[in-house]
């Protein structure tokens, strides 16, 4: 019991700051053709990409928002600014990364972290990644890892085949945002047979007030190979939004495992709007493991398509929604090949007037045989001001799926709470507790730093409407 | 509107149709006039019809952003048809005992039968009689108190005015029943009501009331089969449309069982809405069969708005051939202390299909809702297709119990060993493994010789099943 206390201490206060930086360069406010040319100037791209982020563009002017979610209507995307510039370059040494921003990621604990256990790190700050390292004999094997603009340079044959295959542009109004404006972000491949004994890492940090952060991460993982990526993100409090709109693809080549875990705890006035999909050939394993608890509106269905024979995919997510969040949260499995498997676990929490929403898809197309499929949805309300709901759609085209689905929405027993605090914990202590609990199917396929972390950001969240 | 409309009655079965686009032209408001003045109707029902007409032709087929993905209508051709609109008027309020004992058969309460052209038989059993129950058309009742079956109708009674179709068949039904049970009158023999339908190129909208009083206990068959008029069929490549509805109101602590067998055609286009309004510790019971029709899209509403309610669906759905079965079930709990147990099972053939979609909703005000959603599906061929949205919007977590729960799978093959190793042939136990799934709803039948003929009836397409699949 001592150990839960110590774990949760309250630093929130130490993300909430922001940096009064110069930038390099940065676009006008809101977005144009001519935004989106002049990012892609700045960047030196070749003409291909040019026209890439315009083909891009014009699909999302044409795509309408979303109706199916409610609150996006209430994105300003003319008040955002699509891009800005903090440092010169990449750099490898920490000792090089600008003092400023060098100063902020070390108040949040990045270089401290890559001492410890991780094989290999990047940070964005704004729209561009500021600083790579991987360790030198994962770059002896061949292992890539740095930031996407650099690997469009470095690595233009591997970048151009996968990126764009995986979330086409035209996929959703936001993966064609992304795809014009798009800055930063992971580029991650393991040559054939090599597996990365630590976690690869990565920050993403929005600083300025109105920023829109548009990273893009590829991951290639080839036969044989085997990679965990983690991410986590910060942001400080402005009493206007910002915009997160990145697009994730990873793709796992035949025999592959790849897991990729996300820590999203963006100040309550970010719009995250995200699309993670992954595609899984034959005999790979992928993994989604993704937890929100900030942002004022998350959208995110981390998919996997399983594309080949005996391909597996595990999802977990959870949402932790409180005031003034919504959480639509959620993942999609893909069945298109024989003999595939999937699991998906979600767990929500919602309190003090918050929504969370499970959203998911479960597809077993025409050929898929021999599929095993399964969904498990559970919700926890802390009150009767807030809200769960829970939309699963399950889409069956074969005649020998075995596929199991369950839900439940709940409430904190007072049973449990009572026999905790006649152990003499706090009413807040006992129910911190359950909710722990209820995540831990989350918390314990964590390294144990980012499960403690995870759960102070959890203890966060609970603050000030149980005590 | 007419003009406008009618070019795309012979274009559109040229042009690659949209899943949501309307399969019919005959709606427009030209014949909402021509029903209202053909039947002589009052000036208030006429403008009750155009206002649902104004209603449907705003709306989108499906308003519900969650099931958009989700409809298909392509499968009906229904741009030649021509609704009926002839009346009937019908009454057990101006029969008499005699005239009943001829056509009400043992071991029901009362009946009404009715077709394309009206009433067929209509009767009540001489204690249903005695304790004041009425079967009327929506005409008898009209003309028996016109200000009282106003009052009922007018604004839409129960039908959802968010609900295109519903809004259809409150514009242009032709035929309507009412079946009203006293406060306090408990029947054990069950009321059954009759819809034959299926002349090809023809519309029969139709809308069902059943009202119970305080504390009313009874008990409904509802049977919905084809008529005896030259069927539509493959061949003849006319369609025919049926829309139905089932607007049930329980007062307090009422009791209603309702047992539904649908066998239609193979030809038949089926809309239904089934709309509930539970009152405080009032029960409703459906047993729901759906085994006929080339599209079948249906929608029950049960509101659970008086404390203690509650509410148990169980509906079954057997597909074979190409068959759509397009199946909605809203349970909204409102009072304190509800129950609702729904439970949807369907086991598909060839290249049948079912999209399942059902939706509990909690209301803030339910505290101590219990609440329960199953949908489960068995494939029995590679080219069928099983669609299920289990959902739940919870605004109160003080609740019993709030999940759902679903399953697709094959034939049990531990089952079907066991059977077999019981000496029973592979045929058989499969038979009975299949036909053991969907008993829940054939036990619930409330007339033995309706429970015998739904066995038989599933029997029979489970036989034909076979037959077909040798012949591949």
């Amino acid at each position: 019991m001592t150990a839960t206390r110590e774990i949760v201490t309250d630093r929130r206060e130490e993300f909430a700051f922001h940096d009064d930086i110069v930038y390099l360069a940065e676009t006008k406010r809101g977005l144009s053709r001519a935004t989106v040319e002049e990012i892609s100037a700045f960047k030196n791209e070749p003409d291909w990409m040019l026209q890439y982020r315009l083909r891009a563009y014009e699909h999302f002017l044409k795509r309408p928002l979303p109706t199916w979610t409610d609150g996006l209507d209430r994105i300003n995307f003319d008040n955002i600014v699509y891009y800005r510039k903090p440092s010169e370059r990449e750099e490898k040494s920490w000792d090089d990364v600008p003092d400023q921003i060098k100063a902020t990621f070390e108040r949040l604990g990045i270089p401290e972290a890559e001492r410890k256990f991780l094989a290999g790190v990047g940070a964005q700050y704004d729209s561009e990644v500021v600083y790579h390292s991987v360790k030198e004999e994962l770059t002896k094997l061949g292992v890539v890892f740095m930031g996407t603009d650099q690997a469009l340079v470095e690595y233009p044959e591997i970048f151009r085949k996968h990126f764009g295959t995986v979330v086409p542009a035209e996929d959703n109004k936001f993966s064609a945002l992304n795809a014009a404006v798009w800055s930063g972000g992971s580029f991650v491949y393991v040559p054939k047979g090599v597996e990365v004994p630590l976690p690869l890492q990565a920050y993403f940090r929005i600083n300025g007030e109105n920023t829109g952060q548009f990273e893009r991460t590829l991951i290639v993982v080839d036969e044989g190979a085997k990679v965990h990526y983690i991410e986590g993100c910060t942001a400080p409090i402005y009493a206007t939004e910002s915009l997160h709109v990145a697009v994730v693809e990873v793709v796992a080549l035949p025999g592959s495992k790849v897991r990729y875990t996300t820590i999203q705890n963006w100040s309550n006035d970010v719009y995250n709007l995200v699309t993670k999909r992954a595609h899984a050939y034959a005999n790979s394993t992928v993994e989604w493991i993704d937890a929100n608890t900030g942002s004022r509106k998350t959208v995110k269905y981390p998919s996997i398509y399983l594309r080949g024979e005996n391909a597996s995919a595990d999802i977990i997510s959870v949402a932790v929604a409180g005031k003034g969040q919504h959480q639509d949260t959620g993942a999609k499995a893909i069945h298109l090949a024989p003999n595939t498997k999937s699991r998906i676990v979600s767990k929500s929490v919602s309190k003090d007037g918050g929504r969370a929403t499970y959203r998911g898809q479960l597809k077993v197309s025409p050929g898929a045989t021999n599929v095993m499929a399964s969904v498990r949805c559970d919700a926890l309300m802390l009150d009767d001001i807030s809200r769960s709901d829970t939309y699963p759609y399950i889409d069956i085209q074969e005649d020998d799926t075995t596929m199991t689905h369950e839900a439940t929405v709940g409430k904190i027993s007072a049973e449990q709470v009572f026999y905790l605090m006649s152990r003499g914990l706090t009413e807040n202590e006992a129910q911190n507790l359950i909710v722990q609990g209820f995540l831990e199917v989350f918390t314990k396929e964590l390294p144990m730093e980012y499960a403690i972390e995870f759960n102070r950001l959890v203890k966060l969240e609970m603050e000030g409407s149980l005590g | 509107m007419t003009l406008a409309r009618t070019p795309r009655a012979t274009t559109a079965r040229a042009v690659r149709r949209a899943p949501a686009d309307l399969p019919f032209v005959f709606a427009d408001r030209g014949l909402v006039q021509a029903l209202a003045a053909e039947r002589d109707e009052p000036g208030w029902l006429r403008d009750e019809r155009l206002a649902a007409f104004a209603v449907f032709d705003e709306l989108a087929v499906e308003t519900n952003q969650l099931y958009t993905p989700y409809i298909d209508l392509r499968a009906a051709d229904l741009f030649t048809v021509r609704p009926f609109v002839r009346t009937a008027s019908a009454s057990t309020a101006s029969g008499d005992a005699d005239a009943d004992a001829a056509v009400v058969p043992t071991g029901t309460s009362g009946l009404i039968e009715l077709d394309e052209d009206g009433v067929t038989s209509i009767g009540l059993s001489e204690g249903a009689r005695a304790r004041g129950v009425i079967i009327e058309t929506f005409g008898a009742a009209l003309a028996r108190d016109a200000a009282g079956f106003r009052a009922e109708l007018e604004g839409g009674a129960l039908l959802p005015t968010t609900d295109k179709l519903a809004m259809l068949t409150r514009a242009f039904w032709s035929q309507g029943v009412r079946l009203s049970v006293p406060d306090g009158v408990s029947l054990d023999e069950p009321f059954v009501i009759r819809w034959a339908a299926g002349a090809p190129d023809r519309a029969l909208l139709t809308r069902t009331f059943v009202r119970l009083g305080k504390g009313a206990k009874v008990a409904l068959v509802e049977d919905l089969g084809p008529s005896r008029r030259p069927a539509a069929t493959a061949a003849t490549g006319g369609q025919s449309l049926f829309t139905g509805t089932l607007e049930i109101d329980l007062a307090a602590d009422a009791e209603l069982r309702v047992a539904s067998i649908q066998d239609f055609g193979p030809s038949q286009v089926v809309l239904q809405h089934r709309q509930a309004a539970i009152g405080a510790g009032a029960n409703l019971h459906w047993a729901l069969a759906q085994l006929g029709g080339r599209l079948v899209r249906s929608r029950v509403d049960n509101r659970l708005e008086g404390d203690r309610s509650s509410v148990e669906q169980v509906e079954i759905v057997f597909g074979s051939d190409e068959q759509l079965f397009d199946l909605t079930s809203y349970t909204r709990h409102v009072g304190r202390d509800t129950t609702g147990n729904i439970l949807s099972k369907g086991v598909l053939l060839d290249a049948a299909r079912t999209y399942l979609k059902g939706m509990i909703t909690i209301d803030k005000s339910a505290i101590g809702t219990d609440s329960f959603l199953g949908e489960f599906g068995m494939n029995l061929s590679k080219k069928t297709r099983s669609v299920a949205i289990p959902s739940l919007e919870i605004d109160q977590p003080d609740c019993r119990r709030a999940a759902h729960s679903s399953s697709v799978g094959p034939i049990d093959e531990t089952q079907l060993f066991y059977l077999e190793s019981r000496g029973i042939p592979p045929d058989e136990a499969r038979k009975f493994i299949v036909l053991g799934f969907l008993e829940p709803v054939v036990a619930r039948m409330p007339l033995e010789d309706e429970r015998e003929r739904l066995r038989d009836l599933l029997e029979a397409k489970w036989n034909a099943g076979l037959e077909s699949a040798a012949a591949a």
